[in-house]
């Protein structure tokens, strides 16, 4: 009886292992990553990542998150950056390769795994959903405007301007117009 | 081998009651690692040491076996030791598996005590304060149960040498079966009817009826339930407080060191020792008086 | 000073065509001990459970109930429940709850008493009744004596100043009825407790009786001290059928002339015997009986080679080797304490249980090679030691019907045969009874005629005397010399001393999951000192073969013409 239990408890383990894939890299491997040069020719996104709303919050934050003391006293997590665009490049993938090259902690649930067919950013900086008041979380502004849709589905252009902006308040404290609506 | 196990029921209830909930809301590995260490230790001090030894062979793979899993679902925390498909697995991650591992492990031995010294008979007495009509038909249940087993399997023997159940058919063998167990039913209605005049014979119906139990509220129990309470008190203060936060994400913080958080630590590493304690200290006074013959 | 006054007392079931009590008069003075007695069906359960108001039949009652000078009809509630206690003849059928000291403590909740109360005097009843030991175990692990014992405690601690028990000693073994019966003996004079005892075991109830009362067909033929009645008994009708219920002395005496003696326990009737016969029985030429030459049978009806069984892997053996082997048409009766492997044995030739070493032979075959219940259609039988589990069905008829249904029988050779069976065993007006309503001695012929619905060769019997009356014993024991007259090889179980002594052809005794020794049954007792029947125990010094009271009576008529 208690042998199953732990058989079980082992096959379930490794099956999350399994469906996870097992692609180890080390910290040095993952984080050495060569970003494209800036060449006359090449087409650029900036991108920058902020968290003024959760700073502004402070009572609202997270203790764990305050005692840590992990988020940047002016509120910028990523100044304003130009990144090389590739062909097909997403919101995401620009996201991921500025946090990679920059050493920014990123945890994201993948678009099969997330409720709306796209990658789901929930946490930049240890700053996750839900650090702040049960309405907070990360959402990204290109070029002034909030898109409907998930962040790998949005195909950038050259010369736009990605913001990741952290609410409290479900947009509304970002300047967001729409009513309800999934963050990000 | 049992001094714990001999204390009031309320007192045992009221004790459980406030080691489980402390160690299922608290988050202070001291907290955890207390409750864990009294609840395997009240566990050794209650079954053999082979008993004990099989039970660290299961419980001990279960702990890695938690502690492990958490990383792979969680990749918060500022110490990443690898990437696993571009998701960090960090330090701090593992130590909070290292952290429900030991709450879970820990509430497990508590519940292994608790089935062990919380017997039927004590459980009935605190449920009957309550419902006292249920405490009695609870009890005339377990009264019941065997009596009922047992005259089935006679029934069936006797059936069987009548060749009622040897029938070659799967079919005519499930409605032998069925029968017998009609039989059996039928037995008990008339059982039941015996019964129900007996109890009238002895008095009951009669307006007034009291609760009687073996146990007694000694002062010996009255002090136990003060301590525990008053540690439980502690603790529950210190983590009201915030004296004994504890975080594991992003990184491991504590608020600074407060005489209270201490305070609450120490009470409840006390409260989950008590049975050892009072363990020790009978068989303390039972060497004394050993050595005094 | 009065405790119970019983005046004129009739009582009718509704529906029956006739009174159940026939104006009853009855005086129970405090501190009395009295035994009543009276074949099945006599009215002495009605009696009984008419005085206690809580337990009383329904139906049409006249006449008046005085207890301590008030009738019983206008005792409160709590008196009544209190003061006369009641205890019946099943334990199981009395124990409420499933601790023993709640079971004490039961009565005493019901009154309505404080806790202190009631840990005090339940304190003292464990005690005198040395209850301590088993005091927090659970009323299921319990023996049946123990659990009588426990139902006596737990009326008594409600201090009644009147006991009623109907037969209470039924269900038990010899030694747990004898230790009952000195417990309310012990009570009786040490406590000064007045006692109604319901009780067939006369041998051992009548010398512990103030008085005796018999009835019959609802009336009191008389009440009188045990020896008085069974005198007055003896000489006015001599055939009368509770004769052959009282104890083996007075029945010894009462063969021989001596009516004026009676004596009624063992040593008195010892001392009667040696008294008159000491000198002719020395005298007396030592006869070797004549034994029946040993039939050389090639394969007996039953064996056991070196039999083993457990229940269960971690469990001791309850089988030790069992070596045995009952001839054909034989009868064979197997002795022994409670626990020593008897009914297990049985269940084991039975079929029922599998022993993990040994052979067990039927007719020369293994057991094994009686597949898919072959064994069970015609072969073998088992009458369990409570019959009820036998039916299933809501009436007798029906039951013994669908045996033969099962087997394939048509219609009308159904009903031909039940009928048949039914008059063999001579149980025509029980047909359309429920089985749940038939009496000891009833449901035993019940279970035999549907046993021999299938014409067993050999019958297998667990305790087949257990709960019966003298006169219900007598017709059985009737019936299965009938069968072994048939040929039917029959193997009994029994505690039941004077049965085996009377009946059987060979005895073993059991002990310890072995079969000790077996022998013819004179042989068999007059070896033992102790086991032996209560005729023998009297007869010992004088005759030590004489095991039962027609041959003690035999011998003593021989030694004095």
């Amino acid at each position: 009886m208690k042998k199953d239990i732990l058989a079980l408890f082992a096959v379930f383990l490794l099956l999350a292992v399994l469906v996870n894939g097992t692609r180890i890299q080390s910290v040095e491997e993952y984080y050495l990553l060569h970003l494209d040069d800036i060449t006359p020719e090449s087409e650029t996104v900036t991108l920058s990542i902020r968290c003024d709303t959760a700073l502004a919050a402070r009572d609202d934050l997270d203790p764990a998150l305050r005692d840590a003391d992990v988020l940047p006293a002016d509120g910028v997590i990523l100044p304003p950056t130009q990144y090389v665009l590739r062909a097909g490049d997403s919101v995401f993938d620009i996201l991921r390769r500025a946090v990679r090259s920059r050493r920014i902690q990123m945890e994201y649930q993948g678009a099969d795994r997330s409720a709306f067919g796209s990658v789901y950013v929930q946490g930049i900086g240890y700053l996750y959903e839900f650090s702040c008041g049960p309405l907070s979380g990360w959402m990204y502004r290109v070029d002034g405007v909030f898109p409907q849709y998930g962040c790998s589905n949005y195909l950038l252009h050259d010369g736009q301007t990605v913001e990741w902006l952290y609410t409290c308040d479900l947009g509304r404290d970002v300047g967001c117009a729409w009513k309800v609506g999934k963050l990000n | 081998m049992n001094a714990f196990a001999a204390y009031h029921p309320t007192v045992l209830l009221t004790y459980f009651l406030s080691v489980l909930v402390v160690s299922m809301f608290a988050l202070h590995p001291v907290l955890q690692a207390a409750a864990l260490l009294g609840g395997l230790v009240f566990c050794a001090l209650l079954q053999s040491r082979r008993r004990t030894a099989a039970d660290l062979a299961f419980y001990l793979p279960l702990f890695l076996l938690i502690a492990v899993t958490n990383p792979l679902f969680s990749h918060n925390g500022v110490t990443p030791l690898f990437f696993l498909n571009g998701n960090p697995v960090t330090l701090e991650a593992l130590l909070y598996g290292v952290q429900i591992a030991l709450m879970l492990v820990g509430v497990l031995f508590w519940c292994k005590c608790y089935s062990k010294v919380m017997t039927t008979d004590k459980f009935l007495y605190l449920f009957g304060r309550v419902i006292p009509k249920l405490a009695l038909v609870l009890s005339m249940a377990l009264r019941f149960l065997p009596l009922f087993l047992r005259r089935a399997r006679e029934v069936r023997r006797a059936q069987k040498t009548l060749g009622l159940l040897a029938a070659k058919s799967r079919v005519d063998r499930i409605r032998g079966e069925m029968r017998v167990f009609l039989a059996v039913i039928s037995w008990s209605l008339e059982h039941a009817m015996a019964l129900s005049s007996a109890m009238k014979a002895r008095g009951y119906g009669l307006k007034g009826r009291t609760q009687f139990s073996l146990f007694r509220f000694t002062p010996g129990d009255g002090v136990l339930l003060g301590v525990s309470l008053a540690l439980f008190g502690l603790t529950l203060a210190g983590m009201a407080t915030g004296a004994t936060r504890f975080a594991y994400y992003p990184r491991l913080t504590a608020p600074p060191a407060s005489p209270l958080g201490l305070l609450a630590l120490c009470a409840f590493a006390v409260l989950c020792a008590l049975p050892a304690i009072l363990e020790g200290k009978e068989w303390l006074t039972w060497s004394f008086c050993k050595s005094k013959i | 000073m009065e405790l119970l006054q019983i005046e004129n007392l009739t009582f009718r079931y509704p529906g029956a065509e006739a009174d159940a009590l026939r104006g009853i008069t009855l005086t129970v003075r405090q501190g009395e001990f009295l035994v009543l007695c009276g074949e099945s069906g006599c009215g002495k359960t009605t009696l009984l459970r008419l005085l206690k108001r809580e337990l009383a039949p329904a139906g049409k009652r006249g006449g008046e109930i005085r207890y301590r000078g008030r009738s019983l009809e206008a005792l409160d509630a709590r008196t009544s429940a209190a003061q006369i206690g009641f205890v019946l003849q099943n334990p199981d059928e009395q124990i409420v709850t499933d601790k023993v000291w709640h079971e004490l403590a039961f009565g005493l909740e019901n009154l309505g008493l404080p806790t202190g109360v009631i840990r005090r005097r339940v304190g003292e009843m464990a005690s005198y009744f040395g209850i301590q030991d088993w005091f927090r175990r659970e009323t299921d692990a319990l023996s049946g004596g123990q659990k009588q014992l426990l139902n006596l405690a737990s009326v008594l601690v409600m201090q009644p100043k009147l006991l009623l028990l109907d037969e209470p000693t039924a269900q038990l073994d010899p030694i747990a009825a004898s230790e009952f019966l000195q417990t309310l003996y012990k009570l009786n004079r040490e406590l000064g407790l007045t006692i109604l005892l319901v009780e067939h075991r006369l041998e051992e109830a009548f010398p512990l009786a103030d008085r005796a009362v018999l009835l019959e067909a609802g009336r009191v033929l008389d009440c009188d001290a045990p020896r008085r009645l069974g005198r007055a008994l003896q000489t006015r009708e001599h055939t009368h059928p509770m004769c052959c219920a009282l104890p083996s002395a007075m029945r010894i005496a009462h063969a021989l002339g001596a009516v004026e003696q009676s004596p009624l326990t063992v040593r008195e009737g010892r001392d009667f015997l040696e008294a008159r016969f000491a000198a002719s029985a020395q005298a007396q030429p030592q006869t070797q009986p004549e034994i029946p030459p040993e039939p050389d049978d090639a394969a007996p009806a039953i064996e056991l080679k070196n039999v083993w069984f457990r229940y269960e892997k971690e469990l001791p053996d309850v089988l030790r080797g069992v070596t045995m082997a009952v001839r054909r048409g034989e009868f064979y009766c197997i002795l022994g304490a409670n626990g020593t492997g008897k009914t297990t044995a049985l269940q084991v030739v039975a079929g029922l249980r599998r022993p993990y070493r040994g052979a067990v032979r039927i007719d020369g075959k293994p057991l094994k090679a009686y597949g898919g219940g072959a064994l069970y259609r015609g072969k073998l039988a088992l009458l369990p030691q409570n019959p009820q589990t036998l039916f299933l069905q809501d009436t007798v008829r029906a039951d013994l019907d669908e045996l033969l249904a099962l087997r394939g029988v048509e219609k009308e050779a159904r009903e031909a045969q039940v009928k048949a069976v039914a008059a063999r065993v001579g149980v025509e007006p029980l047909l359309d009874r429920h089985p749940f309503d038939l009496s000891g001695g009833e449901l035993q012929k019940c279970a035999l005629a549907k046993l021999l619905l299938s014409a067993p060769e050999i019958l297998l019997l667990d305790e087949p005397t257990k709960g019966l009356d003298a006169f219900a014993k007598q017709k059985l024991t009737a019936l299965l010399r009938g069968l072994c007259d048939d040929g039917v090889t029959l193997l009994a179980v029994t505690h039941d001393v004077e049965f085996a002594a009377e009946n059987a052809d060979r005895c073993g005794l059991f002990f310890d999951g072995e079969l000790l020794s077996d022998d013819r049954p004179q042989a068999f007792f007059a070896q033992n000192h102790f086991y032996t029947t209560a005729a023998n125990r009297m007869a010992r010094g004088l005759w030590p073969d004489a095991v039962t009271c027609a041959q003690v009576v035999a011998r003593c008529r021989e030694a004095k013409p």
